[in-house]
């Protein structure tokens, strides 16, 4: 958990939610949007393992369930296993091309987490969230996020770059290894 | 040392399951759901005022995106246009967008079919905000008066109703949601009455009829009876056109498809009916 810090996760939160809200929930293509949030959630588990990965998905989950009208606690669930499923990508020694890897796996990520949401939505007994509109929604998910996976990305090497050299190992630095 | 790791990652993912799971649990139950609504509302009142001015920004973007997914079903549509009514459009390209909007309030001031029921204009906010739910949000909430299970129209008809309402917006579920069903009568025929559900968004509604034939090109309004639940409307709101009819050959029952008369896909303005079921 070392190098996460959670004042910057906020602000990275903060601001998705008011991007995703403001700006992708416009941008309506066969009646679905680009999904930023479970973007956030698949790159915590790449920027930092599984454990991290979850537990920024289950708060990611929560902000973003403020802003939509499925049952409260569908997209924590949701984007705790992502996080937690794509952390356990990053233990898989990737070659040269570990960057352009990491930002195929959170696109892969995001489609696999719009379908999950669905079909847990579905378990959970809500209707209407499995049809060919959650085709529709799985694809325009994944196209938004060729663009969104490397500002991802991007936004949670950062959260998790406190006190970690660029090989991603944990180094003490200076006494402010907490935050 | 790895192993221990690997429980504690467990653990951890269990935890958060559970906790996410427990969330879940906790909103199916009265008390909670209303204190989660509340955080909810106050949540997307505080975010309202940059939605007004970055959807304001936006909406010509959204409109082109629009435009390029439902490329050749526009062309068709435009060559008819341009037949039909390209005089019409020449005149309509020298209004300035302002003036469109301006158009658009004043259509909602004189809808005819809601001459006795106050009502209040509300901008649309936001598209719909989830990929599974048929919702728009708008700008005005119950400081204007606005309350949950209120009919919303656009100036052509039926839009939807009032789900949950902030103090300074609201959110509206439309007709085209899954969860949607209106009571409806048909126009010819008095005796013709039936329900009319939403397939989900952009799809054409379902019409079930209990009693009565439509006929295609037909107007179905709402019924006025106030059904168990959610979704009461006052009688008479122009809800949509029967666009097909499928009869079954045992002849129990008609099914039909309805076209909503409301352009569900581009609302700026629509206006909420200060009206709510007498209980």
């Amino acid at each position: 958990m070392s190098g996460l810090s959670w004042a910057r996760l906020a602000i990275v939160v903060i601001v998705g939610v008011v991007v995703q809200v403001a700006v992708l929930d416009q941008l309506v293509v066969l009646g679905a949007h680009p999904d930023l949030m479970v973007l956030l959630a698949a790159a915590a588990g790449l920027a930092g393992g599984p454990q991290s990965g979850a537990m920024v998905g289950f708060t990611t989950g929560l902000v973003a369930d403020l802003f939509v009208d499925t049952p409260y606690g569908l997209s924590s669930l949701t984007f705790v296993l992502v996080g937690f499923a794509v952390g356990l990508l990053r233990s898989i020694p990737a070659g040269r091309e570990v960057g352009s890897a990491q930002v195929a796996a959170c696109i892969v990520a995001g489609a696999a987490g719009t379908l999950l949401y669905a079909v847990l939505g579905a378990l959970a007994g809500q209707s209407g969230m499995l049809g060919h509109g959650t085709a529709n929604a799985v694809l325009v998910v994944t196209i938004g996020s060729i663009v969104l996976a490397p500002i991802a990305l991007a936004c949670l090497r950062w959260v998790f770059s406190r006190g970690r050299s660029r090989a991603g190992y944990a180094v003490p630095s200076g006494g402010s290894a907490t935050a | 040392m790895a192993s221990t790791r690997r429980t504690s990652q467990r653990v951890t993912l269990l935890m958060l399951v559970l906790a996410s799971v427990t969330v879940l649990t906790l909103d199916y139950r009265g008390e909670v759901s209303h204190g989660i609504t509340h955080v909810r509302n106050a949540a997307r009142d505080v975010l309202a005022p940059l939605q007004r001015g970055i959807a304001a920004a936006l909406h010509p973007i959204g409109d082109l995106f629009a435009g390029a997914a439902r490329y050749g079903s526009v062309q068709a549509q435009n060559q008819q246009l341009q037949t039909s009514i390209g005089d019409l459009r020449r005149k309509m390209s020298e209004y300035a967008a302002e003036q469109q909007q301006l158009r658009q309030i004043a259509a909602l001031d004189k809808v005819p079919f809601v001459s006795n029921i106050t009502m209040i204009d509300a901008e649309v906010l936001s598209a719909p905000t989830s990929n599974f739910r048929d919702t728009l949000e708008l700008d005005r909430g119950t400081s204007s008066g606005v309350a949950v299970g209120e009919p919303v129209v656009g100036s052509n008809g039926l839009v939807g109703t009032v789900t949950s309402a902030g103090s300074s917006t609201a959110t509206v579920q439309l007709i085209t949601d899954t969860r949607s069903s209106v009571d409806i009568r048909l126009d010819a025929d008095a005796s013709g009455f039936g329900v009319v559900t939403g397939r989900g968004q952009g799809e054409l509604l379902n019409l079930q009829l209990v009693s009565g034939s439509p006929y295609v090109k037909e107007t179905v309004y709402t019924a006025g009876t106030v059904a168990a639940g959610a979704g009461a409307y006052p009688a008479g709101l122009p809800v949509g056109t029967v666009s097909s009819v499928h009869s079954s050959p045992g002849g129990f029952s008609n099914t039909a498809t309805v076209t909503p008369l409301a352009n569900l896909d581009s609302l700026q303005y629509v206006g909420v009916l200060l009206w709510l079921p007498s209980p």
